[in-house]
């Protein structure tokens, strides 16, 4: 069998060598298969078209910009003889590979110990030393260029987009917060749901994000004893909102395959009420920092009290130490911290039990939201959307929403068996003609784009150390890591824009974030990265920091000069639209782009190199022009 | 909204352009009017922004009841607002205002000394409807019908910019606005509608959608950057990648997304040479902005009206966002901090506007997600509803509030009262509010319900009766002939 296919595919190839429109990368679905390498798929034919596990080039590429922040040619050809399976199998089982909020306290440690060094009087611990958000977008930047653990990366920066704090809030200086924030999606990325609901919830950048840090249980009584004002204190309803709106249900009941379900009238129908949400706020009471002496202290708050689990308080027993001048205990205010008595909501009631107990109200609370129905599709739908396409079919999210709600060994909410669903599923994995006349992909997101250029064009740093803020990259593209404006995202999951994609009906998250201006500023980015050749930049941790060069490397392009040569240009062109463009721009565009190139000025040195300086320019237009084309900005 | 109802309301273009100039113009001859929308997003606690003052027992005790409601989150003393002179504040569609004197937010100087002088004016209790709501019951009776996703901020901040709560549609009463009257801009490369705060639902029509601009309006900072002058022919370099990305985006794309992307992007190129050059006449600008996000968007609009001539817009709807109001934590030191910011900017967007000639043909309204809960949830407010908003300019009615300030009290004994929180019905429509700002921006009244279909449940259309009164019409802009066609009753 495997003889037969060789065969014919020494015949295939012998044909497209001799076609016009045959050129060196990826050109059909068929060139540079390999079935002598042990595959999985049981079809050589699937295989052949790119659509079986053993990918080509172009399947690889393509694969890999979906579960990567965008491959390097060198993994695109990795891919191809290890296989999807075999590379899943190996990504899944990879523990996380990097830690965000150690690397921060390095930079934090070497920041200290620099300046301590050169003045032990005005540093003399590490708190004498600032360390500024940008410190994590350092440290995530670093992790991204150098862990091996590139699925998970992927998928926590989807989960970043889903489960949404962000530095627009109370921490917004604050490195470790992040850091923390994200190592814990990282985790719980190959993790459970269930397990992931409840790292979030219980972590002090949520909660300050969505304010039930010291959030008090409802509080009528006098201010103090005998005082005639009466406070009028509730529990704090955004966090209870937001998880069942954003993090878990959403607003409308779905079907097990993400479609609405109507009532007799034909109507939506509400996954809860206002009631539920004060129901549900009741839950969230009590909980403070690790380091709080009651409910309700900030005190001391410093950068690693962002690090640490919440701490939980049955009763608030401020009174004592805010007005310490009270002697005698009898005088003291002590109120409930933890809501006491049943709690109502999503048609559940968590029982009345003691407030020392009140964490296992919490507990019962997110094992309510964790076992409603939604949970499966809703959550399927946003990872689909983010990793493969903007509207999966209802049969897509039915076969993921199936795995959500059993991976096949009883376990519900398993996110290993629910990304493998994902970019297995043949939805994702089928390629690419009748993609070409439907809403199928959806627009990269422009903090995407950027990683796909960064790590597409090889960027590469001597000692393997990177030093990269990522300022004027939020400034020019509104978007980082955890760095969302609000809890909404930088984009919505329902956004639908103007023209053919309303007039079918479909929605394209990505597009709220594309207009006349972040159009410009855009191209103006890769203006800046590509053709300027500055895609990072550099920060000194503290004043006199020496610059280090090495750090901030830039894009080399010089092996590839001799392919600026005007009868390799489009050797060059099909080269870098596999990698950036999966092999997805179509010919006439290609045509369109060669021609630019054909046009600018070239000289050739004496032993027939082409001239550095030219060649380096018209090798960075041409990867200008790709990065702008509508052929790579949705990613199909 | 069908086809039908739009056919009749491009059918009504002519007669609008037919008619003489509406409203008054303080540039003699000039046919222009400009709408500034300011989004507070995340929902401002606008009970702090307009405060009741009395604090006589037995009378007008305004004071004493909202700090009795507010607690920790009620400003300190009554003494300390800024007093507004007068306000008029009387009754609204059945609702009685229930204080008669107030003041703004110390904070505030500017928006009180626009107040007081005539060119600003609040609507008190204002938010999304679908139809009239009368007390509690009517709101739990699910005979009426409620906003979609009430409380909530993604529902309410769209449906503030839609006017339409009972859909999630995704049109923008400014959008309705640009589609009736996009024609009478003789350049149409230009959005009639621009966007300080990119993409966003109120712009946002069936023909029309926005112009993004960035605050900064230097010609060299539109469009595309150039090659650097030491690549020699970068002149050349620069049109060869412009033709070249005209052609990549102008390209027919079959799938429905490549197609969107290219269309916005073709727009886009089009338009960045006529703003560019239009942007190299403006003027300088004496009046001076502080330093903040909103006033260098208010500066910037001030330069792109300076230029209207130019762009050839009669017409000029601008939309701004200033972000940061879910205070459910730190209410107080927030609104000390940002409310400056908002005072400061209106103050001086309104002084340039008086500098260029055109203080009564610029009409600044805000808007915000919704009000906030009276109660504390200890150190700040939640989710809630109706609020009060702010309408700034020189054709406004202004030193007034208008609407109904409710009563600060959260017993049953408040009809409008919904929540033992503090959430107020609104007594007035976000739909009665811009169906008076656009008759004043020149929408005949037959085509009100093309912009706000459900306008018909508040307002019962006759010649010369606005919908609130807050604008001044300086000749009459109505009259019997032209009645709302096309709006939804429930």
């Amino acid at each position: 069998m495997k003889t037969k296919i060789l065969l014919f595919l020494a015949l295939l190839f012998s044909k497209l060598t001799f076609s016009q429109e045959l050129k060196t990368f990826g050109k059909g679905y068929t060139k540079g298969v390999s079935v002598n390498a042990s595959s999985n798929s049981n079809s050589g034919i699937k295989t052949l078209l790119g659509t079986g596990f053993l990918p080509n080039a172009k399947a690889s590429s393509r694969f890999l910009s979906q579960a990567t922040l965008g491959p390097t040619f060198q993994e695109i050809n990795t891919l191809q003889t290890q296989g999807i399976e075999a590379w899943l199998d190996q990504q899944l089982s990879l523990p996380p590979q990097f830690n965000l909020k150690n690397y921060v306290q390095s930079l934090h440690q070497y920041a200290f110990d620099s300046l301590h060094a050169a003045n032990p009087i005005d540093y003399q611990t590490i708190e004498d030393v600032f360390v500024d958000d940008w410190v994590f977008d350092v440290a995530w930047f670093q992790g991204n260029m150098t862990a091996a653990d590139r699925l998970r990366w992927r998928v926590s920066l989807a989960l970043s987009e889903i489960f949404v704090t962000s530095r627009i809030s109370a921490f917004d200086n604050n490195p470790y917060a992040l850091a923390s924030y994200y190592d814990m999606l990282n985790k719980n990325a190959f993790g459970n749901y269930r397990s992931l609901i409840d790292s979030i919830s219980y972590h002090p950048a949520m909660a300050v994000y969505l304010t039930y840090m010291n959030n008090h249980a409802t509080d009528t009584l006098a201010t103090y004893p005998g005082s005639p004002t009466k406070k009028q204190v509730f529990p704090d309803e955004n966090y209870a909102r937001e998880i069942m709106q954003l993090f878990s249900i959403g607003l409308y009941k779905l079907n097990n395959n993400g479609t609405e379900m109507r009532d007799a009238n034909n109507q939506l129908i509400p996954t809860y009420n206002n009631n539920d949400i004060a129901g549900l706020a009741k839950v969230f009471t009590g909980l403070s920092w690790s380091h709080s002496r009651y409910l309700g202290d900030n005190s001391n708050v410093n950068d690693l009290s962002y690090t640490k689990r919440l701490k939980f308080f049955p009763m608030d027993s401020s009174d004592k130490y805010i007005r310490s001048w009270i002697t005698n205990p009898a005088n003291w205010r002590i109120v409930y911290g933890h809501e006491p008595g049943s709690k109502t909501f999503l048609g559940q009631t968590i029982p009345s039990r003691p407030v020392q107990q009140g964490e296992q109200d919490i507990q019962d609370a997110l094992n309510i939201i964790f076992n409603h129905p939604n949970v499966g599709p809703f959550i399927s739908r946003r990872l689909i959307q983010h990793l493969v396409t903007s509207n999966p079919s209802s049969e897509f999210i039915d076969r993921v929403a199936t795995v959500f709600n059993n991976n096949g060994q009883g376990v519900r909410g398993d996110l290993k068996a629910v990304i493998r669903a994902i970019l297995l599923d043949p939805e994702a994995r089928d390629c690419c003609a009748e993609k070409e006349t439907n809403v199928y992909g959806h627009l990269r997101s422009p903090f995407l784009r950027y990683m796909n250029i960064v790590k597409g064009l090889n960027l590469h740093a001597t000692n393997g150390i990177y030093r990269n803020v990522m300022y004027d990259l939020y400034d020019r593209i509104e978007q980082k890591p955890l760095n969302s404006p609000s809890v909404f995202n930088f984009y919505q999951p329902g956004y639908v824009p103007d023209g053919p994609v309303q007039a079918a009906g479909k929605v394209a998250p990505e597009f709220q974030m594309l207009n006349s201006l972040s159009f410009a500023n855009y191209m103006n980015a890769v203006h800046r990265w590509v053709i300027s050749n500055d895609p990072l930049e550099f920060w000194g941790l503290f004043s006199n920091e020496t610059y280090k060069p090495d750090q901030e490397p830039r894009f080399d392009l010089t092996s590839e000069y001799t392919l600026a040569k005007t009868n390799r240009l489009r050797e060059f062109l099909d080269k870098y639209n596999l990698i950036l463009a999966q092999g997805r721009i179509k010919p006439e565009n290609m045509s369109i782009i060669e021609n630019v190139l054909k046009t600018m000025p070239m000289d050739y040195e004496t032993n027939g190199d082409p001239d550095p300086t030219l060649a380096d320019r018209k090798l960075r237009m041409g990867i200008f022009l790709i990065l702008i084309s509508p052929d790579y900005l949705i990613n199909r | 909204m069908g086809t039908t109802t739009l056919m009749s309301s491009l059918t009504s273009l002519g007669a609008l352009n037919g008619l003489t100039k509406i409203g008054a113009d303080s540039a003699p001859g000039e046919d222009y009017k400009a709408l500034v929308c300011i989004l507070f997003s995340g929902g401002m606690d606008t009970f702090n922004v307009l405060v009741p003052s009395g604090t006589t027992v037995g009378g007008d005790n305004g004071f004493n009841e909202y700090r009795t409601l507010r607690t920790d989150l009620a400003l300190s003393s009554a003494s300390t607002l800024l007093s507004l002179n007068n306000p008029q504040c009387g009754s609204f569609r059945g609702f009685n205002c229930a204080y008669s004197s107030y003041g703004v937010h110390p904070a505030m100087t500017g928006v009180r000394d626009l107040f007081n002088s005539g060119k600003l004016a609040f609507i008190s209790n204002i938010g999304t409807l679908v139809e009239p709501l009368m007390n509690e019951s009517e709101f739990y009776n699910s005979q009426k019908k409620i906003p979609l996703g009430i409380y909530s901020h993604s529902d309410q901040i769209m449906q503030w910019q839609t006017s339409v709560p009972q859909s999630r549609d995704a049109l923008g009463v400014g959008g309705r606005m640009a589609d009736i009257l996009n024609a009478n801009n003789s350049n149409n490369g230009i959005s009639m509608n621009i966007s300080l705060a990119g993409k966003n639902v109120f712009q946002r029509g069936q023909f029309v959608t926005e112009y993004s601009i960035s605050d900064n309006v230097d010609p060299n900072n539109v469009g595309l950057q150039s090659f650097p002058t030491w690549w020699g022919n970068s002149g050349l370099l620069n049109d060869m990648r412009t033709n070249a990305i005209d052609s990549l985006v102008s390209k027919t794309y079959a799938n429905l997304l490549q197609k969107t992307y290219s269309s916005t992007a073709k727009n886009s190129m089009a338009s960045f040479e006529i703003f560019k050059e239009a942007l190299k006449r403006v003027p300088t600008i004496q009046t001076s902005f502080p330093n903040t996000g909103l006033s260098r968007d208010l500066l910037a609009i001030t330069k792109v009206m300076s230029v209207r001539q130019q762009l050839g817009a009669k017409r000029q709807i601008f939309f701004v966002n200033i972000g940061g109001w879910d205070m459910h934590d730190g209410l107080m030191g927030g609104l000390n901090n940002m409310l400056p910011i908002v005072s400061q900017a209106m103050k001086a967007f309104y002084d340039s506007t008086v500098e260029l000639g055109i203080a009564e043909n610029v009409t600044t309204f805000t808007i915000s997600d919704f009000a906030r809960t009276l109660t504390s949830n200890g150190n700040g407010s939640d989710h809630a509803w109706g609020g009060n908003n702010m309408i700034m300019g020189g054709a406004v009615n202004g030193g007034r509030i208008f609407g109904a300030y409710p009563k600060m009290d959260v017993s049953n004994s408040n009809a409008l009262n919904v929540s033992f929180r503090g959430n107020f019905i609104p007594a007035v429509s976000t739909d009665e509010m811009y169906a008076e700002l656009a008759l004043w921006y020149g929408v005949s009244p037959s085509d009100l319900c093309y912009i706000l279909p459900n306008l018909g449940n508040f307002y019962s259309f006759s010649a010369n009766s606005m919908p609130v009164g807050f604008m001044n019409f300086s000749n009459s802009p109505i009259s019997n002939i032209n009645h709302p066609l096309d709006c939804l009753t429930y």
